[in-house]
């Protein structure tokens, strides 16, 4: 029991702190995606006197990828409905041209503005629409939940943090007189380190089996019966097999820096 | 015969040299010799001990063991010089998650001998210091004086050059005290060891030849 208890101890403010990894990093490419997602969907609205080609738009802004003219007959034939042939020809000849310009990242709003106004530096433009609000609250909402969620992510790595020093408290103490009568009779470092070492390794493994097995559980049961939407369209990014890596390789780190501190903290015998 | 332990202008002190334990000392103590080190409490004989393996660094002169200066020795070398010693505590300082097998050949295990000539150390040396059976106990379920000879046969194990002892049977009866005093004694006798011993008491009953060294007033003098 005491055994399990020691282990468990270590684990899971371990597997605390990979959980966080893995939010991060599933949140990482879900937002990505929803994020790439939003800027295809966006286009600002660009009204000028003459045609304006892809390489003009590029020259005062930067962002600009694309640029697609509204078809002038369309227009002609919404607007003039029931007038006369000669007289559509006429509104034709005094139509200003429209684009929709495709921005190459999700903006903020203020960087929105900033791209109006250097469009607008251009004599030929003459109006640029950025639907700024309904863009504005998106974002807004976007950004609010990238915060709580990085926030929520650092305050458990700090708990998390917390256990581990505590569990490294009670290694120093449970491995204090081994270590310092193998360093007495000259054993190397590594050799005084290794049960620890050891135990440490194991648990990093334990650690990451378990968090992998949540979020395999969460990407092939869970998403695909939740029927919530961005999930089920985000299914691919919610683990990946690098992940496994990545856990793997951070719980290794922290497991060394751990053992290290407690070694290095029990150096010099107390007699 | 080659000298073992050679102290020049030994001076040994705790908070960074403000507090001076030992002063000037000049000794030289050779191959296979026997000696005590006696003296009133705190007056810095563990100290000496400690010093000599490596635990404190000298603060002034020279401290030379097995041909390393204890004042300017780098960690590794240390580590290789303390698996040419033994060690024998008055508290054991015993791993107590370790069998008592396992305790024994310790020295071993850090010099990276096979566990088959571990298994046959640890068996030649419970058989020498009369604890055959127990070499599966832990060292709680031990008394004493049987604890003390586990920190004896550790030791033996490695067929040290040195055996530095700190008040090996300040713990223990009479009877394990004499039980401690032959291995040791023992040891010196057989295997050409060098023993140095921190007791407050020298054994009344003792066979062997020794010098006599006494700790006072932060000097070390040679009682003739």
């Amino acid at each position: 029991m005491k055994f399990i208890k020691n282990h468990l101890m270590f684990i899971l403010p371990l597997m605390a702190i990979l959980l966080g990894v893995e939010f991060y990093l599933v949140f990482d490419r879900t937002t990505d995606s929803y994020e790439k997602t939003l800027t295809e969907g966006y286009t600002m609205l660009v009204v000028s006197k003459k045609p304006v080609k892809l390489v003009t738009f590029q020259k005062l802004n930067k962002h600009i990828i694309s640029s697609k003219q509204i078809e002038r007959s369309n227009i002609i034939s919404e607007v003039a409905k029931g007038v006369s042939k000669s007289s559509s020809k006429e509104i034709l000849a005094v139509l200003p041209y429209f684009y929709n310009l495709s921005l190459d990242s999700y903006l903020k709003t203020s960087e929105l503005g900033e791209i109006k106004k250097d469009l607008e530096v251009d004599k030929n433009i003459k109006r640029v629409e950025t639907f700024g609000s309904s863009y504005n609250s998106s974002y807004r909402l976007f950004a609010f939940i990238k915060f709580t969620l990085k926030i929520f992510i650092i305050f458990m790595a700090v708990v998390s943090l917390f256990l581990i020093i505590k569990q490294m408290e009670i290694w120093k103490y449970a491995h204090k007189e081994r270590m310092q009568v193998m360093e007495i009779f000259g054993a190397p470092l590594m050799l005084r380190s290794g049960v620890l070492f050891r135990v440490a390794f194991v648990d990093a493994i334990f650690a990451t089996i378990f968090v992998s097995g949540i979020f395999f559980y969460i990407k092939f049961y869970w998403a695909a019966q939740s029927g919530i939407d961005i999930i089920s369209d985000n299914q691919e990014a919610l683990f990946q097999i690098g992940d496994i890596g990545i856990l793997f390789g951070s719980a290794i780190f922290i497991v060394i820096v751990a053992v290290y501190t407690v070694v290095f903290s029990n150096k010099g015998a107390q007699e | 015969m080659s000298n073992v332990i050679q102290a020049s202008q030994l001076t040994l002190a705790y908070d960074n040299g403000a507090k001076e334990i030992i002063k000037d000392a000049n000794f030289t103590i050779k191959k296979g010799e026997f000696v005590f080190i006696t003296g009133p409490s705190g007056s810095g004989k563990s100290t000496l001990l400690k010093a000599l393996y490596g635990q404190l660094t000298p603060t002034a002169g020279s401290l030379v063991v097995g041909g390393n200066d204890l004042a300017h020795i780098r960690r590794k070398k240390l580590q290789e010089l303390r698996t040419h010693m033994g060690i024998i505590f008055q508290d054991y300082k015993l791993v107590n998650e370790w069998t008592v097998s396992k305790n024994v050949v310790l020295p071993l295990m850090i010099a990276g001998y096979s566990s088959e000539i571990q298994d046959t150390q640890a068996r030649r040396l419970l058989k020498h210091v009369k604890l055959s059976e127990h070499g599966d106990k832990y060292p709680l379920e031990l008394s004493g004086g049987e604890q003390q000879r586990v920190g004896v046969a550790r030791a033996l194990s490695k067929n040290p050059v040195v055996i530095l002892a700190d008040e090996p049977t300040g713990n223990l009866d009479d009877y394990s005290s004499n039980v401690i005093w032959d291995l040791m004694e023992n040891a010196c006798q057989q295997l050409d060891t060098t023993v140095l011993v921190v007791t407050h008491k020298i054994p009344t009953i003792f066979s062997l030849p020794y010098r006599h060294f006494i700790i006072e007033s932060k000097g070390v003098y040679e009682v003739h």
